[in-house]
C-alpha cells in the first residue's frame, strides 16, 4: 500500500570519490519539512536523489509510494524548484511553466491557464512573457516556483525557495507552503535562514557531511540534546528571589539576573524538574508572568549539533 | 500512460528544441556546410553562362572549325574561319640544352607562339601554334552535363556526405544532450513529467528533422543549381528519363545519413563527455569504410548512402593507392538493402542511447 511519505532507505551516494549523502534513512512525513545544514552538507544532493536528477549508488527512496526512476509518474505529483538558474535558451517565463503542463498531458488551453494562474500566484504575470535569461535572481526564483506548483503537486521539493525573494513575496510563499501542509501535502525545502525555519518548519532534517545529525519536530530534536543544558527566560517582579530559590535545585546550573532586575535566563539540565520547581514557586506566591524557551529553535540546534560556519 | 500521450510528448519535446537547433549560434556553420556544394556549383553555372553569352557574340560553323587539322599555317586557318575570340602570341623561346632540356626563355624579334580561340556555339576550340604552324588542337565543351554530373557526384560523395553531413549532424545532434548539460539547463527536461526515452525520441526528433531539412534541401538546392546552367533540350530529356529518379536519391542519401549519422552523434554526446574524440574515431572509421571486410563494411553509416547514390563517384586513376583505397566505395547494396541497413544500424544505436539516457545524471556541481 502506498503511504503518503517520503522514505529513504540506508541512502548513499557518491561522486566518484567524494561523498554526497552517506546511508541515510528517513521518514518525511508531511506538512513542512526543512533541511537544514551548511554549505556542501548533502542537502541538494537528497533532494536530486527525490526527484531523480541524480540516483543512490546504495538503497533506496520512495515518494509517496514511487520510484524516482519512474518520471512519467513521478513529476506528476511533484514539483522541483532547483537552485539551477538556467532555463532552456530562449524560453520565457511562460513557456517555461507552460511546457511541463505540456509534457504532464494537459491541453494548450488547460496548460495556459494553470501556467497564468501559477505566475500569478508568484506575483510573476508581467514578466512572462519576457526571456528567463532577462530575468532578476528573484524573478527566476519566483518564476521557478511557479514552474513547481502549475500542476497542483502533492509533493514539493525546493531549493533555498526565499533566497532573493522581496518581503512581501516571501510572506505570500511561506502562507502557499502552509496551505499545501494544511492539505495534507509535503513540502519539503532547504533554507539556510534558520529563523525562516523556526517559523515555517514543522519538522527539520539537520545534515552535516552527508549524514543526517537530527530529525524530527524541532522541540523534540532539542529534547534529545542532553548535552546542552535547556534554556528559559524567565519575566517576573521578584526575579532575585526566584534565582535563590531556584539555585536550590540540583538541576539548575546557571542563573543570569536581566539587567531591568524583571527576568532571569535560566539553564537547566531537567526540562521536567524545572517545571516542577517553577510550578511550587508559583504556588509560593511568587509571581511568574511568562516562562519561554531559549534555545527551542533552529539556531540553537544548528549550534548545538553541528556549530561553525552556517 | 497512453501511447498517444507519448507521442505528444515527443512532438512537444521536437518543437522546442526545433527552435533551439535552426536558429543557435552553434547551427551557423551547419547551414556553411550545407550551402558551400551549392555555392561553388552556383559559381561554376555563373561563370559558364557569362562565357557563353561572350562567345556567343562570334559563333564558327562547327563544319569550319572541324576542317581545321593540326598542321594548317595561320593564314589557311584566319581564312577559313575568319578572326578568333581570342588571338594571342607569345614572342619568348625556350633555349634548351644538348638534352633537350629547357634552360631557359629568351626573347625573340619574331612571335614564337600563337594561340587562338574559337567557338562553335557550345564549345571552345583552342588552337595552338607554332612558328606558324598548327600544333594542337583542342575543343571543349563550355557547359558538358556528364562531366558536371560526375563533379556533382564526386562533390556529393567525397565532400557532402563524407564530411558536411557528417560534421553537420555531430554539431546538430551532439549538442541536443551534451549541449545542455553545458548550458545546465538539462534538468528542465529531466524534471518533466516524461519517460527518458521519450525525451530522447523527442530531441532526435528535432535534430533529424533540422538535419534532414538543412541537407536534404542542400542536396536538392545544389544538383538543380547544378542543372541550372546546362542545355535546355538536355535537360528535357534528362528529367524525362532520370532526373527526378537522381534527385530524389541524393537528397534521399543525405537524409538516411542525417538519420544515420545523427543516431550515432547523439549516443555519443550521451555516452562521452567530449566530442572530439567520438567524431575522430568515426570519422576514421567511416573514412577506412572501403578497406574494412564486408562484416564490417555493413556496420557503417557511409557504406549504406553512398549505395543509394545513382552515380559511382569518380575516381582519378593516377590519385595515390591509400587515397584510392580510402575514398573508393565499398561494393554498393542494394537500395532496398541500404535503406533497411540504415534503418537497423540507427535503431540498435538509439537503443543504446536510450539505456544510456536512463543512467545520465544531472551532476553540474556538488551541494
Amino acid at each position: 500500500m502506498n503511504r503518503p511519505e517520503v522514505v529513504f532507505d540506508e541512502v548513499s551516494k557518491f561522486y566518484g570519490e567524494v561523498l554526497g549523502v552517506n546511508r541515510v534513512t528517513l521518514r518525511i512525513p508531511s506538512g513542512i519539512t526543512s533541511l537544514v545544514g551548511p554549505n556542501g552538507s548533502g542537502k541538494t544532493t537528497l533532494m536530486n536523489l527525490m526527484v531523480g536528477l541524480i540516483y543512490p549508488d546504495q538503497g533506496t527512496i520512495t515518494m509517496r509510494g514511487m520510484s524516482p526512476r519512474d518520471p512519467e509518474r513521478l513529476m506528476r505529483i511533484t514539483g522541483y524548484a532547483t537552485q539551477y538558474d538556467a532555463a532552456p535558451r530562449g524560453t520565457t517565463g511562460f513557456d517555461f511553466v507552460a511546457t511541463g503542463l505540456l509534457l504532464g498531458g494537459y491541453s494548450q488551453s488547460e496548460a495556459e491557464a494553470r501556467a497564468t494562474k501559477a505566475l500569478q500566484r508568484v506575483r510573476m504575470m508581467e514578466a512572462a512573457h519576457r526571456k528567463v535569461a532577462s530575468y532578476s535572481k528573484g524573478m527566476r526564483q519566483r518564476v521557478r516556483l511557479a514552474q513547481a506548483i502549475a500542476h497542483d503537486p502533492e509533493v514539493l521539493v525546493l531549493d533555498e525557495p526565499l533566497n532573493g525573494l522581496d518581503p512581501l513575496v516571501r510572506a505570500e510563499t511561506i502562507a502557499l507552503f502552509r496551505e499545501y501542509a494544511g492539505l495534507g501535502r509535503h513540502v519539503i525545502l532547504s533554507s539556510h535562514v534558520l529563523q525562516e525555519v523556526d517559523i515555517i518548519s514543522d519538522q527539520v532534517i539537520l545534515i552535516a557531511n552527508g549524514m543526517i545529525i537530527a530529525e524530527g519536530e524541532i522541540r523534540t530534536v532539542r529534547e534529545e540534546i542532553h548535552e546542552h543544558p535547556s534554556q528559559y527566560v524567565i519575566r517576573c517582579r521578584d526575579a532575585s528571589r526566584i534565582a535563590s530559590l531556584l539555585f536550590e535545585q540540583d538541576h539548575i546550573t546557571q542563573i543570569q539576573i536581566q539587567d531591568d532586575r524583571l527576568g532571569l535566563l535560566v539553564m537547566t539540565r531537567s526540562r521536567r524538574e524545572f517545571s516542577r520547581a517553577l510550578t511550587r514557586i508559583s504556588l509560593a506566591g511568587h509571581t511568574v508572568e511568562s516562562v519561554v524557551a531559549a534555545d527551542e529553535n533552529m539556531g540553537a540546534l544548528y549550534e548545538y549539533l553541528i556549530g561553525g560556519d552556517r | 500512460m497512453s501511447t498517444a500521450l507519448r507521442l505528444r510528448q515527443v512532438w512537444t519535446i521536437a518543437r522546442l528544441q526545433l527552435g533551439r537547433v535552426f536558429f543557435s549560434k552553434r547551427s551557423f556553420w551547419v547551414y556553411l556546410l550545407a550551402l558551400f556544394p551549392s555555392v561553388i556549383f552556383f559559381g561554376h553555372g555563373l561563370e559558364s553562362k557569362i562565357r557563353l553569352k561572350r562567345m556567343s557574340s562570334r559563333v564558327t560553323a562547327s563544319a569550319v572549325i572541324e576542317s581545321i587539322r593540326e598542321g594548317d599555317t595561320e593564314e589557311e586557318v584566319l581564312q577559313r574561319a575568319g578572326s578568333p575570340i581570342n588571338d594571342s602570341t607569345n614572342r619568348r623561346r625556350a633555349v634548351r640544352d644538348k638534352l633537350g632540356k629547357r634552360e631557359r626563355a629568351e626573347e625573340s624579334e619574331e612571335p614564337v607562339r600563337r594561340y587562338m580561340m574559337y567557338f562553335d556555339g557550345q564549345n571552345r576550340v583552342d588552337l595552338n601554334f607554332e612558328a606558324g604552324i598548327l600544333q594542337r588542337k583542342r575543343t571543349r565543351a563550355i557547359l558538358n552535363f556528364e562531366e558536371d554530373r560526375r563533379v556533382f557526384a564526386g562533390v556529393f560523395q567525397y565532400f557532402y556526405l563524407r564530411l558536411a553531413v557528417f560534421f553537420g549532424c555531430l554539431g546538430i545532434f551532439i549538442n541536443l544532450f551534451r549541449g545542455e548539460m553545458l548550458d545546465k539547463t538539462l534538468h528542465f527536461w529531466f524534471l518533466a513529467p516524461a519517460r527518458r526515452e521519450v525525451l530522447l525520441a523527442g530531441k532526435y526528433l528535432a535534430g533529424l528533422i533540422a538535419s534532414v531539412l538543412i541537407f536534404g534541401a542542400g542536396a536538392a538546392l545544389c544538383f538543380g543549381i547544378m542543372l541550372w546552367p546546362q542545355n535546355g533540350a538536355e535537360m528535357e530529356a534528362f528529367w524525362r528519363t532520370q532526373g527526378a529518379s537522381h534527385l530524389f536519391w541524393y537528397a534521399a542519401s543525405a537524409a538516411l545519413g542525417c538519420l544515420g549519422y545523427g543516431s550515432v552523434f547523439l549516443a555519443a554526446g550521451l555516452l562521452l563527455r567530449n566530442p572530439i574524440m567520438p567524431a575522430v574515431v568515426i570519422l576514421l572509421w567511416e573514412s577506412a569504410n572501403g578497406i574494412l571486410p564486408a562484416v564490417l563494411q555493413k556496420l557503417s553509416v557511409l557504406y549504406y548512402v553512398q549505395s543509394l547514390c545513382p552515380i559511382p563517384a569518380p575516381m582519378d586513376p593516377n590519385a595515390p593507392l591509400l587515397i584510392r583505397l580510402l575514398a573508393s566505395p565499398a561494393e554498393p547494396a542494394s537500395a532496398a538493402f541500404a535503406v533497411l541497413g540504415l534503418l537497423g544500424v540507427a535503431a540498435i544505436v538509439l537503443w543504446a542511447a536510450s539505456r544510456a539516457v536512463l543512467r545520465l545524471e544531472i551532476n553540474y556541481g556538488i551541494d
